[in-house]
């Protein structure tokens, strides 16, 4: 044979091979392959197939758990899903129903026992486009396996995938597929507004997180975010929303008393009823909010019991016990969660007892010391605290408190160094214990301090709460008004009589000189006379001794 | 020694027994008076608190006060009796002589005058005694009603007075009980004990040494008694002058006492709503 001839057989070779090559074309493509479109032809989606079938499809598969799985779905409600039209990206049936060869005709058995293996099998794949598990919903899924744990398909639907803005408009309903505690339409009802309030940044992964949650924070992420309010069973009503930075920057919070560290105080160390019961919490004993409010002061006396101690001899806690619940507790003053530090400022003080003593305190305001105080933060001048105490506050109307009442003023009045600052004078005490009325107070409280006495003491005549200065025209003491204030007690006195006291002055040439003249006499008078008489006694113990003497001589010399 | 020797009579009852009121008297305002004047001292304040406090000391130094008040009127009353009806001599009245025995007295004893000085019934010493004891008492009963009449007294002097009545009182106070402690207690008590004032009788020895020229005047048989019917005569004018002017002036006492109430007894009270909440209750302190 010949070249020509080989040349001839190789393009019948090449010919018969090319020829079986263009023809031998998948048999699926073949048949389903739409007549081909030259260019700009839309690439057929992969699940087209699944789609022809399972759109109509009746057909039903039994697990051997016995859960009927139906093959049918409806394509409509898949297109209205998130994974549908409105999806960032196609979202083809095998993304979902992996791996794709998996799922070619005819179907391979599926090897899930029940409903949830099989789910749990597609729900893995969502990971493929979504957060991983552990940043979604770790609770859940890393439950023990066997658990009733959910998967992405138990919260979020199969095929009817909402948007996730759905399930955060209605938490509850979505949870309560599993959890029946939502049955509880209290347990409900709480954590719809509490997800209903989710700030930027919060979730249900606030309260429900990995990490152990602290006890604070599972209060916190309820009650930080709660606006409803509990209400007693008289009707009362108490605010259940508490804000957290409250506690962390009251004294409560951390911070170095005396170089000891302290730690932020819990919820549960006060409320420990909630605290050993979590949620739902038990009922709330009290009847009324002021029942509340008292009730608790029990706790603050586990830390405080030495100040506890001294409020229950004081006379707010006596009004208590005696069945007047209006009288002050504990919360009351300092506050339940944001306490600070009672006297920053000072004036904090007298604002705080003028919230029920509101009558006096507006006259303390315009008082000596009161305007001094407020107006100018003055820190010499005495608030009620200076005054009353704190807590062991003794009742102000007894004989006791009365007679003990100089002693008090006394502790600035009587303070050189405190008095120079202010030009007057110390002498006030000494004065007023020398004469007639503080003698017989002191000697009361000294020797019957409980027994009632009819002498005034410094608030008589100078007022209690509406001290004036002795420069200001109202006040009790001064020249023009003090006949008055006298007469409270001696209400026949006439003019002159306020005169019979020495002002607080000690008698000199200049205040009271006729007193100072009577002194000066006798302060002569008493030794020249008294100094006389010794004398004259002493040069007549003299001649005695000497005739004594004399007499003894003789004697012995007539012996 | 001295037994052997006469003894003269000196005090008769009536002026015995009135030196015991006036001894019991002085003493209880002393012990009364001195610890209110000094009340803070330690001392001062046991003492009012043994006596029942401060109240009590005050009432019981008031009552004393009116019997020392009560036995000065008997007193003058007596004093007026022996002077205007019986016309005793005022062997009591204070002269030069007085000084001069004092001054000898003096001398005597450091030993520059070699003889002591002769003197009457009621010498220098006890003249002294005397006359500091109606000038006390006048000051005491005095600047005492002042204090203890406080406002009738501001009624009519200025209010100083006062407090210059309180210096006073206590002052003198302070100088009668001294003077009784020193003067007193050596010339009658200490130098001999005198019992005179009590039993009523004098020693010759006694006689001796204090009242030379009375026992002179006595051996000189001076003692005259007074006519019986010149001294009843004088008694039939004095008695009913004497008894009203005793009752006015006890009626004066009483007053004194009774006069004034100075304060109330209990301190006013005033109604004090304390408990005024504002409403709204404001915000907790937060």
């Amino acid at each position: 044979m010949g070249w020509p001839h080989l040349l001839w057989l190789a393009i019948a070779w090449v010919a018969v091979m090319g020829a079986t090559l263009l023809c031998s074309q998948p048999v699926a493509a073949q048949t389903a392959q739409p007549p081909v479109q030259p260019t700009l032809q839309p690439v057929t989606p992969p699940d087209a197939a699944c789609r022809l079938c399972h759109a109509a499809s009746t057909e039903t598969m039994t697990l051997p758990s016995g859960d009927v799985i139906h093959a049918g779905v409806d394509l409509s409600a898949v297109a209205a899903s998130v994974h549908g039209a409105s999806a960032a990206a196609p979202v083809y049936c095998t993304d979902c129903h992996a791996p794709r060869q998996r799922y070619q005709y005819p179907h391979a058995a599926n090897p899930a026992q029940d409903l949830a293996q099989f789910q749990a099998e597609i729900a893995a794949n969502c990971e493929q486009c979504h957060l991983p598990a552990q940043m979604h919903n770790p609770g859940h899924l890393e439950a023990a396996a066997g658990s009733a744990a959910p998967n992405c398909v138990d919260c979020h639907n199969g095929h009817e995938t909402a948007p996730v803005a759905a399930l955060q408009a209605d938490p509850v309903g979505a949870c309560q597929q599993c959890h029946q505690q939502f049955d509880d339409p209290l347990l409900a009802d709480v954590h719809a507004e509490v997800v209903a309030n989710f700030g930027v940044g919060q979730s249900c992964q606030s309260c429900h997180a990995d990490e152990p949650q602290n006890e604070d924070a599972r209060c916190q992420s309820c009650h930080s975010l709660l606006t409803r309010q509990l209400t007693l069973s008289s009707g009362d009503t108490i605010d259940l929303h508490v804000n957290p930075e409250e506690i962390v920057n009251s004294v409560h919070g951390a911070r170095v008393i005396q170089g000891v560290q302290y730690t932020t105080l819990r919820c549960t160390d006060c409320h420990r009823e909630q605290g050993l019961r979590g949620f739902p919490h038990q009922p709330v004993d009290a009847a009324t909010h002021r029942d509340l409010t008292i009730g608790m002061q029990q706790v603050c006396q586990e830390c405080h019991s030495d100040i506890f101690d001294r409020n229950a001899d004081g006379v707010h806690a006596q009004h208590i016990v005696d069945g007047n619940l209006e009288a002050a507790t504990c919360a009351d003053c300092h506050g339940n969660h944001a306490i600070h530090d009672p006297d920053e400022p000072r004036e904090r003080i007298s604002q705080m007892c003028g919230n029920c003593h509101s009558e006096i305190n507006a006259q303390y305001a315009t008082s000596v010391h009161g305007a001094a105080l407020l107006g100018e933060q003055n820190p010499d001048v005495p608030v009620c605290t200076d005054c009353h105490g704190a807590h062991n506050i003794p009742d102000p109307t007894t004989a006791a408190f009365r007679l003990s009442s100089p002693q008090m003023c006394g502790r600035c009045h009587a303070d050189a160094e405190l008095m120079s600052k202010y030009n007057i004078s110390t002498e006030v005490f000494d004065t007023y214990v020398a004469d007639f009325h503080g003698t017989t107070v002191t000697l009361f409280e000294h020797q019957t301090p409980n027994e009632e006495t009819n002498k005034a003491v410094c608030y008589d005549c100078h007022g209690v709460h509406n001290i004036l200065p002795v420069t200001d025209e109202n006040s009790q003491v001064i020249k023009a008004n003090l006949l008055v204030t006298c007469q409270q007690c001696h209400p026949d006195a006439t003019e002159n009589f306020p005169d019979a006291w020495t002002s607080h002055f000690k008698p000199s040439l200049e205040h009271n000189p006729l007193v100072y003249f009577v002194n000066l006499f006798y302060m002569i008078v008493i030794p020249v006379t008294v100094g006389g008489f010794l004398l004259f006694i002493g040069t007549d113990i003299f001649r005695g001794i000497r005739v004594w003497v004399g007499r003894q001589r003789q004697r012995g010399k007539d012996a | 020694m001295h037994n052997a020797q006469p003894q003269y009579d000196r005090f008769n009852l009536f002026q015995r027994i009135e030196h015991g009121v006036l001894l019991v008297s002085f003493t209880v305002l002393a012990i009364t008076g001195l610890p209110q004047m000094f009340a803070l001292h330690p001392w001062a304040a046991f003492m009012i608190s043994s006596m029942g406090g401060i109240e009590t000391v005050r009432i019981i130094h008031r009552t004393a006060a009116v019997l020392l008040i009560v036995g000065t009127l008997y007193h003058f009353v007596a004093v007026a009796y022996r002077v205007f009806v019986r016309r005793v001599a005022m062997t009591m009245l204070p002269g030069w002589q007085d000084v001069k025995d004092g001054l000898q007295a003096l001398g005597y004893n450091v030993g520059l005058v070699k003889t002591p000085p002769r003197m009457g019934r009621y010498n220098f010493g006890e003249k002294i005694e005397y006359w500091a004891v109606i000038w006390g008492t006048v000051v005491m009963v005095l600047t005492g009603f002042m204090l203890w009449n406080p406002i009738a007294t501001t009624a009519f002097l200025p209010g100083e007075f006062i407090p210059a009545a309180k210096a006073a009182h206590g002052n003198e106070a302070l100088l009668a009980v001294l003077s009784i402690v020193t003067w007193h207690f050596y010339n009658v008590h200490v130098k001999r004990f005198n019992r005179s004032m009590f039993t009523g009788k004098i020693s010759h020895e006694e006689m001796e040494e204090e009242h030379a020229l009375e026992l002179e005047a006595l051996a000189r048989g001076a003692r005259l008694e007074p006519d019986p019917e010149a001294v009843r005569r004088r008694q039939r004018v004095f008695t009913p002058v004497a008894t009203v002017i005793t009752i006015v002036l006890l009626i004066g006492l009483y007053f004194f006492v009774t006069y004034e109430q100075t304060a109330i007894t209990t301190v006013p009270r005033q109604q004090v709503d304390v408990f005024t909440p504002l409403t709204p209750q404001p915000e907790r302190v937060q």
